[in-house]
């Protein structure tokens, strides 16, 4: 089990109705962990559709995810 | 003639124009005081030569800028007395708005360019000569710039490139409300504005472009008239109609940069593919109740399909007439595009290779680095694209393809071989699915058409190198 900080923006923010939390989990890769979030928070939009940022930088779903990470989700967004 | 001199008692006379639905009539008369002075006439002397030319001209300027149906001023010269009109100014215009604010151009203007000079009579005291000119000189471009100018990193050479720049805004909205007077203010030489709908009262907490007055206006026309009201040299080019594959292309790439304000992810990935293909930079901002996001693609930089290589689908997240919106969010995120165009424009935007994630409950803005994706399909279709293939060298390259002029019909000499004329702007709104070679004087045209009609999907279009002037070197 490991324990993650992740930060939500926009539509996702409104959906988890946080804006971030410190999360355990037993999920081993960033795909793993976007997936179970879906589930669990019914979050309305397909693992495609969630970008996710580690230190700053856009990463790829198989990253390997460790302890005490940070990580933020990124959905896109349409107002104008 | 619309600009006349008189000595004659001036009135208004009727402007016939039947496609205009205001009329504006301004008259100047002379007071009776001037300076705490009692006044009993006025004496005009006039350059007339100068001032005729002059007043011609401020009445055709006028008339381009603010798109009057009409225009005439009439000025009088030699002794005018209490009462009388000195000068008298008409405007004719299709609303009455672009003809108040006409009139009062043509007023300073005049004030300001015709060599008229007046004296004034006083009641038991000598006359005087004053200054015609009481309003102030119109200000030139060192005067409107001078503070961007002393900024090392303007300068007058960086002011004029912002002067010589295109920035096209596609959504004239929220967005736009922060990006359109920031631009403007900062001496965009051409702006262009795409937008099909007019003003609602909704609209109104976050636009503030527009005045509840401008409700069931277009929105493209009201931000024109505040483009050109803040400054009168810019060239102002409104489309009032939705930006789709057919025109997109063809309004794009009249413009070096295009500010997406727009609320629909469909036209922001339509324009990530359009910017791409017609190698513009675009920013593209976008906001969510109290935050928003923004990033700049340039035309080597990492694009919006990079970062979500597959284009959401457009009702996903909710827009901000379905979840609400803090006024200001807009404002801000647009003033931040604004920020990115005139860096863009100078020398290089800070988020081509990054998002800033903004959010203005905490004031905290994350940036979060992009790369280019190897994945990304449309990066990807382009790079491959070479342009060399989309050439012939001669028409027997391809003895089964269709030979398209695209040249205007005026233009000579005419192709010896079979062929079908087509001027340019026919050849988008047709299919073509045959091999077809377009050809033009010197090959410029037809390549840019060619590469306008492979990015909507015809992969059979070809341009022949060199045009014309090739065949006729090759064939005597």
């Amino acid at each position: 089990m490991i324990t993650i900080r992740i930060r939500y923006f926009a539509v996702l923010r409104d959906r988890r109705g946080l804006q971030e939390e410190h999360y355990h989990t037993q999920c081993s890769t960033v795909e793993q962990l976007v997936n179970e979030l879906i589930a669990k928070y019914r979050l309305g939009l397909p693992s495609a559709l969630i970008r996710v940022a580690i230190n700053s930088e856009f990463v790829e779903p198989n990253v390997q995810l460790e302890d005490g990470m940070e990580i933020v989700l990124i959905p896109p967004v349409a107002g104008g | 003639m619309r600009f006349f001199l008189t000595h004659e008692i001036l009135s208004p006379q009727l402007l016939d124009s039947p496609a205009a639905g205001g009329f504006a009539t301004f008259e100047g008369k002379v007071r009776n005081h001037a300076d705490g002075q009692a006044v009993e006439a006025l004496e005009y002397e006039v350059f007339a030569e100068m001032a005729l030319v002059q007043g011609e001209a401020i009445l055709n300027e006028a008339i381009s800028k603010f798109e009057l149906e009409d225009a005439r001023a009439t000025h009088r010269v030699g002794r005018v007395c209490i009462g009388e009109s000195a000068v008298i100014v008409q405007t004719a215009a299709a609303h009455r708005r672009e003809a108040f604010e006409a009139c009062e151009w043509i007023m300073d203007q005049i004030k300001w360019r015709v060599p008229i000079w007046k004296k004034e009579n006083y009641a038991g005291r000598p006359s005087e000569w004053v200054s015609g000119g009481e309003s102030s000189r119109p200000a030139e471009f060192e005067e409107l710039y001078d503070r961007h100018i002393r900024l090392p990193e303007i300068g007058k050479e960086g002011q004029l490139k912002l002067q010589n720049a295109r920035v096209l805004l596609v959504g004239v909205g929220g967005l736009a409300a922060g990006s359109l007077p920031a631009l403007v203010g900062s001496g965009i030489g051409t702006i262009g504005l795409v937008d099909p709908d007019t003003v609602e009262g909704s609209n109104l907490h976050r636009q503030t472009l527009f005045a509840q007055s401008d409700i069931g206006r277009l929105k493209v026309e009201r931000a024109s008239a505040l483009a050109k009201r803040l400054r009168h040299s810019i060239q102002c080019h409104p489309f009032p109609e939705v930006l789709t594959e057919t025109n997109a292309f063809q309004i794009v790439e009249n413009f070096d940069w295009v500010v997406d304000g727009t609320d629909s992810l469909d036209t922001k990935f339509l324009l990530n593919r359009v910017c791409r293909s017609l190698r513009k930079n675009l920013v593209t901002a976008s906001v969510h109740r109290f935050e928003g996001q923004i990033l700049t693609i340039t035309p080597d930089g990492p694009c919006l399909e990079c970062m979500f290589p597959d284009p959401p689908p457009n009702h996903c997240v909710g827009t901000c007439a379905d979840l609400g919106v803090l006024g200001v969010v807009p404002y801000f995120l647009g003033s931040c595009q604004a920020v990115e165009v005139i860096q863009g424009i100078l020398g290089s935007a800070t988020l081509t290779e990054s998002l800033a994630l903004v959010d203005l409950r905490s004031l905290q803005i994350d940036r979060i680095q992009r790369t280019r994706s190897r994945l990304c399909r449309l990066c990807n279709q382009i790079d491959e694209a070479q342009p060399e293939q989309w050439e012939v060298s001669s028409p027997d390259e391809m003895p089964h393809a269709a030979l398209v002029d695209i040249r205007d019909l005026s233009e000579t000499p005419c192709l010896a071989l079979p062929h079908k004329r087509i001027p340019m702007s026919g050849c988008y709104d047709r299919k073509w699915d045959q091999p077809t070679i377009f050809i033009c004087a010197s090959g410029v045209r037809s390549y840019r058409l060619v590469a306008d009609l492979r990015s909507s999907g015809f992969s059979e279009v070809y341009s022949l190198r060199g045009g014309m002037q090739s065949l006729i070197s090759r064939h005597g």
